[in-house]
């Protein structure tokens, strides 16, 4: 698989057939740990309640009949809870939901039945050594195993955390005199769009690694940053 | 047109997709379906403008999220169920197996060869099968299949315990499949195991009944889901060998893509095999232990195993592939 060139953020590009690229934000793992995790607490206690439930009702139906209704209770937890959740219209199992994650396919679209089948089936062996499923960390799109064999991705489902706060508007406009391309154009463009978020220090820290280009640095690079954005902007 | 005059000129048509999208995703207004395609196009275009012309992050993350949204609101499959079904069972599945029957002689020989040894040593040297299956196992085979144990059809006579024992299937047999399958991961090993470990257990009870006990017992009972059951996990197997083997020889592709590759194709096994058991359960559960004469029962499961090797021969020649 390509390695990706080093970029500016995590967003993963995908073509799709209607000839566009879209985005789509990539899920690290520490976060889908916590969603095992949360899924595999729901799990024990869903088998908790079923247990009870049925040893509530049991005397009515028979002890045969309720001892039949609890193995298959718990095959369908222990197998298919990750799918039924997987492939309902969230696309994410409890723990997914609360950590703001789902499943979908590498088009960016729903899972069907047999791709969680198989990532979800896949994933007790990749626990069988602790270590597998991090090796996702190494993967370009956080992708373990199963999500290979099963061609399927997790992304962020939730609006990004960090809202985009532009930096003050420059009123100067600075011209570039180097070909840029379109990833540099874009970092420029981006540092004036999120710059207001970020405080003096940080904005500097950034701005001096433009100091071949734009000769100044600290707050006067800042400024002449912003107003190469500007110009940038205006020349479209 | 710069980013302000682009915004503004298309910022109303963009919050109607966004309402309308949901709206019909929620199946609550539909009388803006069918212009919903026509609006995605139209998203489409916009987003690569924007991205074309670096219109910034605000703009592309609004237009993205929108043709994620829209992508996923046209693409979402609602197949019709029973149709699917039938494609499936009359052309898919037969049509992988006959794909992959390399697959299904491996498959076979890793099962029925501990198979075969195990039951030709219960003539040789019992002791094999003794230390395999442990006192508590022989014990209760002895209760079932014994020279002087009640039938299983007796055994089964209790309210109820029919659909027990189909329960105990569906849990302990398909629970199995989906074990074997997600053992190919482990470059093929987990399902070698777990396989190889089916052929040396079943064997060994087999050759203990032989020795010890009344094989007519387990002829009668085995011989109607013994098709389904067996064949349904060797046709797994193949499912999990087939990602196995993806990693171990990945030929012209890197690991990852033939690991995909792989997944694509194994899932047809993987349903159908589990299938099988499924209604190998079924049988197990509801009619093997019915008392019902030998001759028919062996009849039967005579007539299921022709049946098989018509289905996977013969069905689905004609007709594309899924």
């Amino acid at each position: 698989m390509a390695i990706p060139a080093r970029r500016i953020d995590t967003l993963q590009t995908v073509e799709l057939a209607e000839g566009i690229e879209i985005h789509l934000r990539v899920a690290g793992p520490y976060l889908r740990f916590l969603a095992w995790f949360i899924d595999l607490l729901s799990k024990g206690a869903l088998i908790a309640v079923y247990a009870l439930l049925i040893g509530m009702t049991g005397p009515v139906f028979g002890d045969n009949v309720a001892s039949g209704f609890f193995l298959l209770g718990y095959f369908l937890i222990v197998w298919f809870y990750h799918v039924l959740f997987e492939v309902s219209k969230s696309g994410a199992t409890l723990g997914k939901k609360a950590m703001g994650l789902r499943v979908v396919n590498e088009a960016g679209g729903p899972v069907t039945m047999g791709q969680s089948m198989i990532r979800n089936f896949i994933r007790f062996f990749e626990m069988i050594i602790p270590i597998v499923p991090f090796l996702a960390f190494f993967h370009p799109r956080f992708q373990r195993l199963g999500d290979l064999a099963a061609g399927t991705l997790v992304v962020y489902s939730r609006a990004r955390l960090d809202p985009m706060m532009p930096g003050p508007t420059s009123l100067n406009s600075v011209p570039v005199n180097i070909t840029l391309t379109r990833e540099e154009e874009a970092a420029i463009l981006a540092f004036r769009d999120r710059s207001g978020g970020w405080s003096q220090g940080r904005q500097a820290e950034l701005g001096n690694h433009l100091v071949s280009i734009t000769g100044m640095d600290d707050t006067k690079g800042v400024n002449q940053v912003l107003g190469m954005a500007n110009w940038l902007e205006a020349r479209r | 047109m710069n980013r302000q005059e682009f915004e503004q000129k298309n910022s109303a048509e963009w919050q109607t997709f966004e309402v309308e999208l949901k709206s019909v995703d929620k199946n609550e207004d539909l009388s803006s379906a069918a212009s919903i395609p026509s609006k995605f196009r139209k998203i489409c275009y916009d987003l690569s403008l924007a991205q074309y012309r670096m219109f910034g992050a605000r703009i592309c993350d609004r237009l993205n999220t929108l043709a994620i949204q829209g992508y996923r609101s046209i693409h979402r499959s609602k197949g019709a169920f029973g149709e699917g079904f039938l494609i499936f069972f009359l052309r898919t599945f037969p049509q992988a197996f006959r794909r992959d029957w390399k697959l299904f002689v491996v498959s076979s020989f890793i099962f029925w060869v501990p198979f075969f040894l195990m039951w030709w040593s219960a003539h040789r040297e019992i002791a094999w099968i003794q230390s395999l299956l442990g006192p508590e196992s022989m014990n209760s085979l002895e209760g079932m299949y014994g020279k002087n144990a009640n039938t299983v059809e007796h055994l089964r006579q209790e309210h109820g315990s029919n659909f027990e024992m189909f329960a105990h299937y569906i849990q302990n047999n398909v629970g199995i499949d989906f074990q074997l399958y997600g053992g190919g991961i482990l470059f093929g090993l987990g399902t070698i195991f777990y396989l190889f470990f089916n052929g040396l257990h079943i064997g060994a009870t087999v050759g203990y009944i032989d020795y010890a006990g009344d094989p007519e017992k387990l002829w009668r009972f085995v011989a109607g889901h013994s098709s389904f059951e067996l064949l349904g996990m060797i046709v797994v197997g193949m499912a999990g060998l087939r990602l196995g083997f993806s990693l171990v020889a990945p030929g012209n592709y890197p690991r990852g893509k033939a690991l995909a590759r792989a997944g694509r194709r194994s899932l047809p096994l993987l349903l159908g095999g589990a299938s099988m058991t499924t209604f190998a359960a079924v049988i197990e559960g509801f009619w093997s232990a019915q008392p019902i004469t030998a001759s028919t029962k062996y009849f039967v499961g005579i007539i299921f195993w022709v049946l098989h090797l018509l289905y996977f021969t013969v069905v689905g020649r004609r007709g594309y592939g899924a």
